[in-house]
């Protein structure tokens, strides 16, 4: 009769935490040994393979940071409008916004200096990624129009856009025809650290600690605490939810535009319609598996970054992109599971006297229910 | 044992359920005879919506027995008790707008093939033996509030449900609708079915049932077989209380000073948008607790919104200590002087995911900057100093606060609000669902606060604590202050007749 239910745990350490993503990811690799075995591939190989493109050695490594920079960024952008319980499904749009606008800038500024330029070219990247938001973000705050349906939206709003831009108006007239914009100059390219990492990681890293610190710390992350975990709660503190929201929207808006900026000058040579690349959408899933906390983000994104890389690389083994694909998924689905999963913990519940009984017996021998 | 058990098609013994921070149910009773219209009757947080929820299985009791047509049950889902014969019908329906009347009639209870006419047919023959008008194929989103109702009654006796539970059934229906609702429920009894029927409205009450159980802090203080035999007033007073047991020193009287809070024609709306407060005036004096006596629902969390800030009032005007402060948020008013204990203390006073320290500094935050920071070593210094002066019992300050006691939430939340040296302290319904030391700890605060020049406007549903604690009482009904009472000359009889709305001339 005793049937088992997840209890919501009062307190769950970080070290729980961890281990649940431990967990998770070991979980989802073992189950994944048994897909590869299946199609006829060594887990072994396979898994070694992931491992050393991912991870091993420098040129390695700046690849997944390569790919982790971003995704740190969108991941940041979810999150901060998640930290307010409010949801930003198109940081794949908003990247795009903020491309569009900073490759407007070096159009007009291409005769500037480097660092100018790039700086110049940021703001320009977080100002449109704002620009998008705007909209949904007054819809919300003003008149309760849900986020997640216009942010998404706007998604290809911005998709298109940058398809119309390719054909039309900014079309490279060197280009021999192809309907492609001109290349952002030279000297806006982020510098690289090594490898693929570049200057785009510090940015995102600052970023990450600024808000990590300002959501714990200061007073402004209070309200937005307060305000994201009980609304009313803050409106009794005198908290005004509506500019809550607003900003809180704005600012996942422009960071996600930011993201379009850092991808525009760091990884890619010019915007064009695949630049978002699905850095947006893979934005929610690392900011869920850091539980909307900006101090997650960073693990959350690395560990993606990883996965992403891993699972490309092994396609030179043989294994089909659509099995890759399938174990990428697992792993982070594994992952996001556990750290879910470990926010609970198992009670198992049944009628009250046979619990009691169970208790003074110190057995799990089960009554009969007494309305035999 | 189980024969005299029998008789009753519904025993509800000995319940006993909590929940964070709340007792609901603390060893309650109910017992309905098969055939009859039962009323369970109680002030908000009295603990009726909880039995009703045991009793339909959404709720396993912590302690107790459930018994239903005679055997004993352990509901594990609301699925068990619709297969017991237990059907309820929410306050909020849970309908399926965009399916007909008959889909959602039949929606998990259909039978294996779905033939839809035929099931249109079979709905339309069960409306027309109870008299529930309603058109089978119409969509649900294109029906009145009392005509959904009537589908969540016929989703019930679809599944042939002996017993009904419907929780405050008459608040979404006109006068109209509410008459119709009796004479179905009566035709229901007529054959034999029992319907437990929750609510506050005692008029509807005494004219449609039968026998009633009255719930007061989560046990059963009264039952009447008959209704006939009780008049409004009585099962008023019963609601609110009319033990003596629990008589406590009343404080001396103190030298009251000057006025604290006027509030001066104050009218407003509640959250449906129908009126809520007509033509409230109040004072309250430094070093006097005046208490707010009514039947829950008259206006009570109105007026305290109204208070704190919370609620704009379309007219009138509310002073602090002679400052118009009708324009003024919750927090400004809090820095003028006036402290507001929530009766939502875990949904409104204080944030249940948020650490202890971070809830103790709702109302002072602004002041434990540092900088741009919050300085974390100030705040956790001012929590601790509230949870000792308090004797706030907690584990670690940066837990979440969902995990303290009752008594421990409301003692931090009245020391976090008394922190700001008040001149006024708005509290409602500060001891509901607390244990007897939580209770004696609270009413202690309010005393010594009445002491030390405090004007304490005490908002509750009890009538023992009241009379116990106030210098002067204001009835209220339907918005309105029906009149002033001293506790200790006036009978109870009279208190209850205001509250039914007919104060002695």
């Amino acid at each position: 009769m005793r049937k088992p239910a997840l209890v919501r745990r009062d307190r769950v350490l970080p070290a729980t935490q961890a281990l649940g993503f431990f967990v998770g990811i070991v979980v989802a690799l073992l189950l994944g040994a048994v897909l590869l075995i299946v199609s006829d591939h060594s887990p072994a190989e396979v898994y070694e393979r992931m491992f050393d493109s991912a991870l091993r050695g420098t040129d390695s490594l700046s690849r997944t940071l390569g790919r982790a920079t971003p995704l740190a960024l969108t991941g940041l952008s979810v999150a901060v409008a998640g930290s307010m319980g409010l949801w930003n499904i198109g940081a794949e749009g908003q990247m795009m916004a903020g491309a569009i606008v900073a490759t407007g800038v070096a159009m007009m500024a291409d005769g500037l200096s480097g660092p100018l330029l790039i700086a110049l070219m940021m703001a320009a990247g977080v100002a449109g990624g704002m620009l998008l938001m705007l909209g949904p973000a007054l819809a919300r705050s003003h008149l309760r129009v849900s986020e997640i349906i216009t942010t998404l939206m706007l998604v290809y709003v911005a998709i298109r856009v940058v398809e119309w831009l390719e054909t039309g108006p900014w079309k490279d007239p060197d280009s021999f025809g192809f309907a492609v914009i001109e290349p952002v100059p030279e000297q806006a390219a982020l510098p690289s650290l090594f490898g693929r990492a570049n200057i785009g990681m510090l940015i995102a890293l600052g970023l990450l600690i600024v808000f990590s610190v300002a959501v714990s710390r200061t007073a402004w992350g209070y309200e937005l605490r307060l305000a994201g975990s009980s609304p009313d709660t803050a409106r009794y503190a005198g908290v005004s939810l509506r500019r809550k929201v607003l900003v809180a929207l704005i600012l996942s808006g422009g960071i996600a535009g930011l993201a379009g900026a850092v991808q525009l000058t760091g990884s890619a040579t010019r915007l064009e319609s695949g630049l978002s690349n699905g850095y947006g959408f893979a934005g929610i899933i690392v900011a869920a598996l850091a539980l909307m906390r900006p101090s997650g983000v960073a693990v959350a994104a690395f560990v993606f970054g990883a996965v992403q890389v891993g699972g490309q690389s092994i396609q030179t083994l043989g294994v089909s992109s659509a099995i890759a694909d399938i174990l990428q998924a697992m792993i982070l689905f594994g992952a996001l599971v556990a750290v879910v999963l470990f926010n609970y913990r198992i009670r198992w519940t049944g009628p009250a006297r046979e619990q009691q009984a169970d208790e003074r017996l110190g057995s799990a021998i089960t009554q009969e229910a007494a309305d035999v | 044992m189980a024969s005299s058990d029998a008789d009753y098609a519904v025993w509800l013994r000995g319940i006993e359920k909590q929940f964070p921070g709340v007792i609901a149910c603390a060893g309650a009773d109910l017992r309905v005879r098969p055939g009859t219209i039962h009323a369970l009757l109680g002030e908000n947080g009295a603990g009726k919506t909880t039995m009703a929820n045991v009793l339909a299985g959404v709720y396993r009791p912590d302690g107790g027995e459930v018994w239903v047509n005679g055997r004993r049950r352990f509901f594990q889902s609301p699925a068990d008790a619709i297969q017991a014969g237990v059907g309820m019908v929410y306050q909020e329906f849970r309908l399926v707008p965009t399916l007909t009347v008959a889909e959602n009639i039949v929606l998990g209870a259909a039978p294996r093939l779905l033939r839809g006419a035929e099931i249109e047919q079979r709905v339309a023959e069960l409306s027309a033996a109870y008299g529930l008008a309603a058109d089978p194929a119409r969509p649900v989103w294109q029906l009145s509030m009392g005509e959904r109702q009537r589908v969540e009654i016929l989703k019930a006796l679809w599944r042939n449900a002996s017993v009904l539970v419907m929780d405050e059934p008459t608040a979404v229906l006109t006068p109209g609708e509410a008459a119709e609702l009796g004479v179905t429920l009566r035709a229901m009894a007529a054959e034999g079915r029992s319907v437990v029927y929750i609510s506050h409205k005692l008029d509807q009450v005494v004219a449609f049932c039968d026998e009633a159980t009255v719930l007061r802090r989560g046990k059963t203080v009264a039952t009447v077989d008959d209704l006939d035999d009780v008049d409004l007033q009585e099962l008023a007073e019963m609601m609110v209380g009319s033990s003596q047991g629990v008589a406590m020193d009343r404080p001396p009287p103190v030298d009251t000073g000057s006025e604290v809070l006027r509030l001066q024609g104050i009218h407003a709306v509640g959250d449906r948008g129908l009126p809520a407060l007509t033509g409230i005036d109040l004072t309250v004096r430094s070093g006097e607790i005046v208490g707010i006596v009514g039947v829950s629902g008259n206006g009570q969390k109105e007026l305290a919104e109204v208070i704190s800030g919370l609620r704009e009032p379309t007219e009138g005007q509310v002073s602090v200590k002679g400052q118009d402060v009708t324009a003024a948020s919750s927090s400004d008013r809090y820095r003028l002087g006036l402290a507001y204990v929530p009766e939502d203390r875990l949904g409104m006073g204080l944030a249940p995911k948020m650490s202890v320290v971070d809830n103790s500094v709702v109302r002072s935050y602004r002041s434990q900057r540092r900088g741009l920071f919050l300085s974390t070593a100030k705040c956790t210094e001012f929590c601790r100093g509230l949870v000792e002066r308090f004797g706030v019992r907690v584990g670690r300050l940066n837990d979440p606060i969902a995990g303290l006691s009752g008594g421990n939430l409301q003692r931090l939340l009245l020391g976090r609000e008394l922190a700001g040296r008040p001149s006024v302290l708005v509290a409602a319904q500060p001891s509901r669902g607390l244990d007897v030391q939580g209770v004696a700890a609270i009413h202690g605060h309010l005393i010594d606060q009445r002491a030390d020049g405090v004007g304490v406007l005490l908002i509750s549903e009890d009538l023992d604590e009241l009379l116990a604690l106030s210098d002067r009482l204001l009835v209220m009904f339907e918005g309105r202050i029906m009149g002033e009472y001293g506790p200790d000359v006036t009978p109870r009889t009279i208190l209850g007749a205001a509250m039914a709305g007919n104060p002695p001339r």
